[in-house]
């Protein structure tokens, strides 16, 4: 690969024109609604039974009962939390949601032991229920895990398409190829990291001014980190699909293909992980393996996963690269 | 002459065919040259591998002196008007060559008063604002010689540039690239042999992924030795050898007319005058041809230089006629 061939110029021109552009050629557009009904539902599901039980107390006792809607919120969130992060499997969480007895606003007999329980937790979890705004982390956890899935919408198309209908054509006497792979590449990137500000934002704006749960700075600053940890995330998404996109002429068969190795990967793990426990390391081929870790307390973690996710993305943007650089367009 | 684009034993196979087959050629600078052949004959794969678009399996290719493995050298210097490229359908045409401008380095408002120029010399001045998905067929044509012209090229690749263009934008492209020949050197692909050989200096010929012919349009049609003559009626033997008997005619002979032009041209016959190769002043010759036509009471009805590109085409590629 020669990178001496980039022109840092026309690959910033390549990527403001995709990015600016990527809306109208359809596949911005189909992932930025996809995005948004997925992120705004996930925080739906998550708020709403606070919010139920918030406006149940206030009806029944004219206040609301902190300790109770904060006891809900555990409830809620613990099992998804340790299930999302494989510290309990399936089934523990299972039972343990099922052993959950329906619980009245005025109902105050398990809170206390309620607190006394999540100080039992693991520290990630802990940290995520008690240190950080714990709806927010559910939300932003749920996020991380579903949004691979979603990306490829957005990303499969950077290169097949223009192959395809030879658009292409009309830009590489004008730049160098390097430039149309890495500028489209950014492009998307950018895209994709303004719809999930925008899905973060309005969720935590919502958050902030509809239930009032948590102090505003201790929201923004959660939000930004969890911003974070979701843009980086996708960045290695939109590299295997980067990938995939210059590796075949057909948008469809792109989009199938990324669908396929993203979920594929992780079903394989999931799947040959109860055949033949080493199989579960497949997770590794894809940021799987890594990306709870954009939400660890760990510094070290954290910084972990933010190495993890750039060394993917190096890994797979090199061989879409050259894949682009060597094949007939 | 210089040659400005300069192909070496040329390969490329897709599969089991083998689209190109060792096909070496010059196009000399500021010619209009003309690539010829019949469908799958390698001439957009061609100009493709010239572009870069696609990879050769042998051969070489130097534009303006440059090897074209090293593409980006030509960068402004080379265009090419891609056959069957589409542009982007929901963007508008103007900011899609604005951006094709400004990869070129210029401003905002250097690109956009080049695009609006180039937009206007191909009539779509008007439907600049528009998205490229409303444009019909032929227009969408024009915006590919459009950006073909913009940032004045010094070689320019067009392929198949009039294919679907109604017969007055066919001609404003033909003007054009006539206009444009001072400039820059235009290397056109083109199944229409009569707009190639009034457009053209210099012709290849390509058949089955092998150059079949190449060089000047006037050494392969004979211009200068060749004439072809309609006459009001058909020569008697005598006849035929008076006129042999001139200074300066090598042969003569009597074309055959196919039946489907008999039908409409029932009164015209045709000859084919060749003159002799060293006779310098054809006009010397083709003077006492005439008067001595209308002596014996034959009246000429049209002259022709050399062959048609046409004629020549059908027999080097082997192919029938199904012109009328």
């Amino acid at each position: 690969m020669n990178l001496k061939k980039i022109n840092i110029a026309h690959v910033r021109l390549i990527s403001l024109y995709w990015s600016r552009y990527t809306v109208r050629s359809g596949s911005g557009l189909v992932y930025l609604m996809i995005a948004l009904v997925f992120g705004l539902s996930v925080a739906h599901i998550i708020i709403m039974p606070v919010e139920r039980l918030m406006a149940l107390q206030k009806k029944q006792m004219g206040q609301e009962n902190p300790q109770l809607i904060r006891k809900t919120i555990v409830d809620i969130g613990q099992p998804i939390i340790q299930f999302v992060l494989r510290i309990k499997s399936f089934e523990q969480v299972t039972k343990e949601a099922a052993s959950l007895q329906p619980r009245l606003p005025n109902d105050t007999s398990n809170t206390s032991q309620s607190g006394n329980n999540t100080s039992g937790f693991d520290p990630w979890t802990n940290f995520l229920i008690e240190k950080k705004p714990a709806l927010l982390s559910v939300i932003f956890l749920i996020l991380i895990f579903g949004m691979p899935f979603v990306i490829s919408f957005l990303a499969f198309n950077q290169i097949s398409g223009d192959v395809q209908n030879h658009g292409l054509r009309y830009l590489l006497l004008r730049t160098e190829r390097c430039n149309i792979f890495f500028g489209r590449f950014i492009g998307t990137a950018l895209f994709s990291t303004a719809v999930i500000a925008m899905i973060v934002a309005t969720i935590t704006f919502y958050l902030g001014m509809k239930t009032r749960l948590y102090p505003a700075p201790d929201l923004a600053i959660w939000a930004v980190q969890g911003f974070l940890a979701l843009a980086i995330l996708m960045v290695p998404y939109i590299a295997v699909c980067s990938l995939i996109s210059a590796s075949v002429n057909s948008p469809f068969l792109s989009l199938v293909l990324a669908k396929v190795v993203i979920a594929g990967v992780l079903l394989m793990a999931i799947l040959g992980g109860f055949a033949w426990k080493p199989a579960k390391y497949i997770l590794y081929a894809l940021p799987w393996g890594w990306q709870n870790n954009l939400l660890h307390p760990a510094t070290v973690h954290w910084l972990g996963a933010v190495f993890a996710s750039f060394a993917y993305t190096a890994f797979f943007l090199t061989l879409g690269y050259i894949r682009f650089e060597t094949r007939d367009l | 002459m210089t040659n400005v684009v300069s192909i070496k034993e040329l390969s490329k196979r897709f599969g089991r065919i083998q689209a190109l087959n060792k096909v070496s050629f010059e196009i000399p600078s500021n010619s209009i040259f003309g690539l010829l052949g019949p469908n799958g004959a390698g001439k957009t794969t061609l100009f493709s591998i010239i572009a870069d678009f696609l990879k050769a399996d042998a051969g070489t290719i130097e534009v303006l002196g440059i090897d074209t493995r090293y593409i980006s050298r030509l960068q402004g210097r080379l265009s090419i008007l891609p056959q069957d490229a589409q542009f982007q359908r929901n963007v508008p045409i103007l900011d899609q060559l604005v951006f094709f401008r400004l990869l070129a380095g210029r401003t905002k408002k250097q690109a956009r008063e080049e695009v609006i120029h180039s937009l206007e010399l191909v009539g779509l001045k008007s439907v600049a604002k528009r998205r490229a998905s409303t444009l019909s067929h032929g227009m969408v044509k024009r915006l590919g010689i459009a950006q073909a012209f913009l940032g004045s090229p010094e070689v320019i690749l067009l392929d198949e540039p009039t294919a679907g263009l109604d017969p007055a934008s066919a001609r404003q492209t033909r003007d054009l690239v006539k206009q444009l020949q001072q400039h820059a050197t235009i290397a056109v692909s083109s199944h229409n042999l009569a707009e190639v050989q009034e457009l053209c200096d210099h012709v290849a010929i390509l058949d089955h992924g092998n150059l079949v012919l190449a060089g000047s349009v006037d050494e392969i049609t004979r211009a200068d030795r060749e004439y072809n003559l309609s006459l009001s009626r058909p020569l008697q033997e005598s006849e035929l050898e008076k006129l042999t008997s001139i200074e300066g005619v090598r042969s003569i002979k009597m074309l055959s007319i196919p039946a489907a032009r008999q039908s409409k041209q029932s009164t015209d016959y045709l000859i084919t005058l060749n003159l002799s190769a060293d006779h310098l002043d054809q006009d010397a010759v083709i003077a006492p041809v005439l008067r001595t036509l209308l002596d014996i009471s034959v009246t000429p009805r049209k002259l022709t230089e050399g062959r048609s590109l046409e004629t020549q085409f059908l027999e080097v590629t082997g192919a029938q006629s199904d012109s009328p």
